[in-house]
């Protein structure tokens, strides 16, 4: 009873949200050169990146034009590795200006005592660290040997801040699924206060790289691990929202998965693009500051964002969770858009069904 | 007043779900969310005698990482965590170049707002 209270509630908060759409969370891939070459990535970021990196005054220009702007309004950096960008800190202070909150989201690997200095000095508030598994595991999918030790030393200083809210994700793979228990004492022993674990979708280079994706069977391990290190207090640990979890919901994380790109989550892209998050295709963008208003746009498009009745295809068309589901994190529509690319609740179910059959 | 009224429906329905993280969220590729408090603390340090700006000055925070270096107009800038006290340290850090002046520690109680600091430096 009280769970059918909790859930036709939180649809009932997920469609005022929606109709409010008011623009929280903003994604600025202010570059798309990398430093690393990691196995799994979704972008097509390199060294030697084709895009040149955006100049911060256009930046500006568009987020310049928000209107009624929102309290805790946050600008993410994220790439690429937004931390080659030598400017990072003038921008921060720019938006610290503007009265916006800043943060970033990177590999760890430039991210030294001096850097984390003149961060913290320009105002930064939020960091996201990754780190994939134990030191081989880790290297082998950012492809990189000196990798594991530069992220240890990120978050050693990371985590020596009150400031910033930080936390750690860990993409889960076939190489690191069975050390999850030491990773998680690892950043308890570094004084992690919190870690989010997510799969890897196939897109990008981890389109065809089997070693990367879970089996059925590995992904109920990935939910009741997260599940019973929840009930501990060592660490706040919790599954990222890419998807919907079924009968794990609210055990795997705070709330009720509630995919908010498009909604609260906007982005400006490389190329100027305007979009959600940076790993949805791009085909889905909706418009462009070098041509568009920006702040117009997020408020009079987005549309497929805002109603996801056509996600009703393929195997969501009948699901029994589609109120709830609303066709999955949106950045699980690629390609053809025929399909959903990963169902989070299928694995859960065929894993539950292929145990009653064991049995 | 409509707002308000929104706004106040929207906690309710929220509320009702019985998840506190409702309203703080992050975006699966995205950071958490920057709920701390910190404050600006800017200034200019002047040469007690002379009243010129001084180049080179090391501004650090007692008990923290955290330090800038004043530029050619003796201007430092930076955010810190806000605290009940806090103490500044101006340090004369590259010998003779730009003068040569005696350290001094400033005490800053009760931080609410930016703060704006003029200091001016004995020389040695």
């Amino acid at each position: 009873m009280l769970s059918s209270i909790k859930k036709y509630s939180f649809r009932k908060f997920r469609d005022s949200e929606t109709k409010r759409h008011e623009l929280n969370y903003l994604f600025w891939e202010c570059t798309t050169r990398c430093n690393l070459n990691c196995l799994h990535c979704g972008s097509d970021c390199s060294k030697d990146s084709l895009h040149r990196d955006m100049p911060a005054e256009d930046f500006f220009q568009a987020i310049d034009t928000i209107e009624n702007i929102p309290q805790n309004f946050t600008v993410v950096f994220t790439g690429g590795e937004p931390l080659l960008r030598k400017d990072i800190e003038l921008c921060g202070k720019e938006l610290r200006k503007r009265g916006f909150k800043w943060s970033i989201v990177s590999n760890g690997h430039l991210y030294d005592k001096q850097r984390h200095i003149s961060l913290l000095n320009a105002g930064i508030g939020a960091l996201t660290i990754s780190l994939d598994g134990l030191k081989e595991s880790h290297n082998w999918l950012r492809n990189n040997e000196k990798s594991f030790d530069k992220v240890i030393n990120a978050i050693e200083l990371a985590s020596s801040s009150n400031r910033i809210n930080f936390d750690i994700v860990t993409c889960v793979n076939q190489k690191n699924i069975n050390e999850l228990e030491q990773i998680r004492e690892l950043l308890i022993s570094k004084n992690v206060k919190a870690w989010r674990l997510f799969t890897i979708i196939p897109i990008g280079r981890a389109a065809h790289n089997p070693d990367l994706s879970l089996a059925d069977n590995q992904f109920v391990q990935l939910m009741d691990f997260i599940s019973e290190t929840r009930k501990s207090k060592g660490i706040d640990v919790k599954f990222s929202c890419e998807g919907y979890v079924g009968k794990y919901e609210l055990l795997v994380r705070d709330s009720h998965f509630f995919c908010r790109a498009g909604i609260n989550i906007g982005s400006i892209l490389i190329d100027g693009s305007i979009s959600a998050c940076p790993n949805i295709d791009r085909s889905f963008s909706q418009g462009n500051i070098y041509t568009d208003n920006f702040y117009k746009v997020w408020e009079n498009q987005f549309q497929p964002f805002r109603n996801r009745e056509w996600t009703r295809i393929g195997q969501c068309e009948l699901c029994k969770d589609f109120k709830d589901c609303q066709g999955n994190g949106f950045h699980n529509w690629h390609g053809d858009k025929k399909n959903v690319l990963v169902c989070h609740n299928e694995k859960i179910e065929k894993q539950r069904n292929a145990n009653i059959l064991y049995k | 007043m409509i707002n308000m009224k929104r706004n106040v429906t929207r906690k309710i329905i929220g509320g009702l779900s019985l998840t506190s993280a409702m309203f703080v969220f992050q975006a699966c590729y995205g950071t958490p969310q920057d709920f701390g408090l910190d404050i600006l603390i800017e200034g200019q340090v002047k040469s007690k005698t002379s009243g010129l700006p001084i180049k080179g000055i090391k501004v650090s925070v007692a008990d923290n990482v955290q330090y800038e270096v004043t530029d050619e107009e003796g201007k430092f800038s930076f955010y810190t965590e806000i605290l009940e006290g806090l103490t500044l340290h101006f340090q004369d850090i590259d010998s003779t170049q730009n003068g040569l002046y005696i350290d001094k520690d400033t005490v800053l109680t009760d931080l609410k707002e930016n703060i704006y600091l003029d200091i001016a430096l004995e020389e040695k």
